[in-house]
């Protein structure tokens, strides 16, 4: 898993090893020098009073001298004198120190002994000895004395070489050689002192590697977080880090909806969608500036575009919208090998999101105009405008309709519907509403013209299930009725919760199901099978809105429903409009015949209710009798 | 953690160089002791290929010096013989005016068969010709190694 990481990021590699690298040249480096510097310390630290006493040494020799005569001639002539200074020479030799010895050179310039303390390899008097290192001449010039270190000598470390002056001359040489075993307790203490070094900073390195690793996990791991895994553009989660630190004056704001999604996703079953999903993000990311325009999955079919705003030139950015436009509008979304499918998009465009306060204002904004451009029919690119904005100003975007149900401010306003002979009243109809931020009650006019057709029509469903499945359990002595779309009615998970609802004794006779009438129920077999399994676990039928659509008798009874709700808009003009009058009379009769009961809706004045009443309506509801408030 | 791994195996060749003296046995002195023998062997016979004989040669002494000399196994054989140990070097070489070194000082002092003497002082390479010796066997060594010769 990490190498193929390494292997795809090879940035992250090079730079690892680049690091590693530097960090063992530092390592060796460093080693190398303290090593040098602290051996140094230690020799001059352990030498520098051997030195005091060889030079405490020379000035006793010069004491047993005669400074008048040549010291050598004195010593050579004189093996007393000789023998003195050889005692005195042998009292330096200590376990560190192999050899004392006094020398001087000879008209040859060749070095000779005088007298040698040491106890192994003595040397005679004036015997000749090789010097291995011209480095010893320089005290004859320097006039002070010398350490040389003796790299390549096996038993030496060092030489000390101290002048004995005769009259500001150098005439003899005390020299002292130091043997290896100093120095080899010297590097013993180095090793170990170099062992905890390069185990300490091993420890640090792997720490650092660890840290390393970790680090380019935690990266991967938060680009993971931050991408779509199926359109490979960046996800919500992205927008909310980033959003923060987005630079709107840097950017244009785009939405970009897929039309007739929910239309594919249904015909075609959702891995077409995802196929459908994916070439529309590709095609978007073809189309956008690398490194420069951001591509956003927002959710569902949803995602937003922030393209880079050149300062001195607008038109370039609406040209990428554009092009994106057009690229999905010609391409063709391939679903099988010899199927393709045309697919549009709606973008709404704000073009100077800096002008609002937050992303979240400007967001808003390009969504009022994503809402224009599907309103006017879809397909097409719709580019925010002040003036316009008022007009829309008090219908509801999506993203704060699904905030509201994130945030369970969707409630329930209930109004009666009463017995025309009793006016007593026998059920509530729930109806829609969302409570806004500021405490204001929206009602659905505002609210379902944006979700039309998109998931989120269903969770307003569900929702509204909840709570009046809920209000059902608080007050056992009321009924509601519950609006439903047709596609709810094929919706398993809708299905799924009515099932289980009417497992709880007396909910099912007392939830009643509005359904618009049309097409779509009767045409699908779910439809009709599922609105029989409904009745069965017993649940009343509302055809809701009768007379305003697709009005078909043969439909009613193959749903075999228990109720009609005549349409408003006819019921509203049943005094005046003989047709209207007609109309409802002959469905009044039809349901006579079927069994139906008929509720009247838009009751709204003594005056209809009395002639609902008398055409036979069994229940009216409206105005004259109750405005839909809470419970 | 492979790149882990593979740190910690670098780090540890670090001081491998600590031990590689366990495989080697050390020739570096007898190599630089065989160099300075080739200089003074062929400085005493200039014009001759140099045969030589060690009596009682050890095995390492042996692999050195046949990098640098045709090696005799005996004395009649060789025109340069070094003494190294304390051996009686009547009982292999009959011919005393033959160039005889010695590693020993003081036998280069007592015995007139060694015409000079290699040997270590005080741990560095000393080398010793009397003067007298080298004109009985008629060698002239080059001028630079008068400082090496002796007048006794």
């Amino acid at each position: 898993m990490k190498e193929k990481f390494l292997i795809k990021q090879p940035l992250y590699l090079i730079f690892s090893v680049v690091f590693i690298s530097g960090v063992l040249m530092l390592l060796l480096y460093g080693t190398i020098k303290i090593e040098q510097s602290i051996e140094k310390k230690m020799i001059e630290i352990s030498t520098n009073d051997v030195f005091t006493i060889v030079n405490n040494s020379v000035i006793q020799i010069e004491e047993l001298l005669d400074k008048e005569q040549d010291y050598s001639s004195q010593i050579l002539s004189n093996e007393i004198l000789q023998k003195a200074i050889e005692k005195k020479l042998e009292l330096l030799i200590t376990e560190n120190i192999a050899y004392t010895y006094l020398l001087y050179k000879d008209e040859r310039g060749v070095f000779r002994f005088l007298a040698d303390g040491s106890k192994k390899d003595k040397a005679f008097v004036n015997q000749k000895f090789d010097i291995d290192n011209l480095q010893w001449l320089d005290v004859y010039k320097t006039k002070e004395s010398l350490q040389i270190e003796n790299s390549y000598l096996q038993e030496l470390s060092i030489t000390h070489i101290a002048p004995v002056f005769r009259k500001g001359k150098v005439e003899m040489l005390l020299t002292v050689d130091f043997s290896i075993k100093k120095v080899r307790k010297i590097n013993q203490i180095l090793t170990m002192m170099k062992n905890g070094i390069i185990t300490i900073v091993i420890i640090i390195i792997l720490f650092l590697a660890i840290l390393l690793f970790q680090t380019l996990r935690y990266l991967k791991m938060r680009k993971n977080a931050y991408v779509d895994k199926l359109t490979g553009v960046y996800n919500r989660n992205y927008l909310q880090d980033a959003q923060d630190f987005i630079h709107l004056q840097d950017y244009i704001l785009a939405t970009l909806d897929i039309d007739h999604f929910k239309a594919v996703n249904d015909t075609y079953g959702h891995d077409v969608g995802d196929k459908i999903l994916t070439q529309v993000a590709e095609c978007i990311r073809g189309s956008m500036r690398k490194h420069q325009d951001i591509a956003i999955r927002y959710g569902g079919e949803e995602f937003v575009l922030l393209i880079k705003r050149d300062p001195k030139e607008t038109l370039e950015e609406i040209n990428i919208v554009e092009y994106i436009f057009k690229a999905i509008q010609t391409k063709d979304f391939w679903i099988q090998k010899k199927e393709s499918l045309a697919i549009t998009v709606s973008i709404g465009v704000n073009l100077a999101p800096h002008q609002s306060r937050t992303f979240s204002e400007a967001f808003k904004l390009a969504d009022i105009a994503l809402f224009n451009a599907k309103s006017r029919g879809r397909n097409n690119i719709e580019i925010y405008d002040e003036n316009n904005h008022n007009n829309n100003s008090t219908m509801m975007s999506i993203n704060e309709i699904k905030e509201a149900i994130e945030e369970n401010r969707l409630l329930c306003y209930y109004q009666k519907i009463v017995s025309n002979e009793t006016l007593e009243s026998s059920h509530y109809e729930a109806l829609l509403r969302i409570r806004d931020k500021q405490g204001n009650i929206i009602t659905p006019d505002r609210i379902l013209p944006a979700i039309e057709g998109t998931f989120l029509l269903r969770n307003i469903t569900k929702a509204v299930l909840e709570i009046c499945y809920e209000k059902l359990l608080v007050d056992p002595d009321i009924s509601i009725n519950v609006n439903l779309n047709p596609t709810d009615i094929i919706n398993p998970s809708i299905i799924e919760i009515l099932t289980e609802y009417a497992q709880q004794e007396g909910i099912a006779k007392r939830l009643g199901l509005e359904i618009v009438e049309t097409q779509d129920v009767v045409r699908t077999a779910d439809g009709k099978e599922n609105l029989l399994t409904l009745k069965k676990l017993g649940y009343k039928i509302y055809i809701d809105d009768f007379g305003s659509g697709y009005s078909n008798f043969i439909y009613l009874a193959q749903i075999q429903t228990d109720f009609i709700k005549i349409d408003g808009a006819i019921i509203k003009k049943i005094l005046d409009d003989k047709i209207s009058y007609l109309l409802v009379k002959s469905v009044v009769g039809f349901a006579k015949e079927a069994g139906i009961q008929v509720i009247a809706e838009f009751v709204s004045s003594e005056e209809i209710y009395q002639k609902v009443k008398e055409l036979g309506i069994e229940y009216s509801q409206g105005y004259h009798f109750s405005i839909p408030s809470e419970l | 953690m492979r790149l882990f791994w593979l740190t910690l195996i670098l780090f540890s060749f670090l001081p491998a160089q600590n031990y590689t003296f366990m495989l080697d046995t050390y020739t570096k002195e007898t190599e630089l002791e065989a160099t300075i023998i080739k200089r003074v062997a062929s400085a005493s016979l200039p014009q001759e290929e140099i045969r030589l004989f060690i009596p009682e040669i050890s095995e390492l002494e042996q692999k050195v010096y046949q990098k640098f000399f045709i090696l005799s196994s005996n004395c009649e054989d060789a025109n340069f013989v070094f003494v190294k140990k304390s051996v009686d070097i009547s009982s292999y070489c009959k011919d005393t005016k033959k160039l005889i070194l010695t590693s020993n000082y003081r036998k280069l002092l007592s015995d007139e068969k060694y015409y000079g003497a290699f040997f270590w002082q005080k741990s560095r390479p000393n080398i010793t010709f009397i003067s007298q010796r080298l004109q009985e066997r008629g060698v002239k060594l080059p001028s630079e190694f008068d400082k090496f010769v002796e007048d006794f």
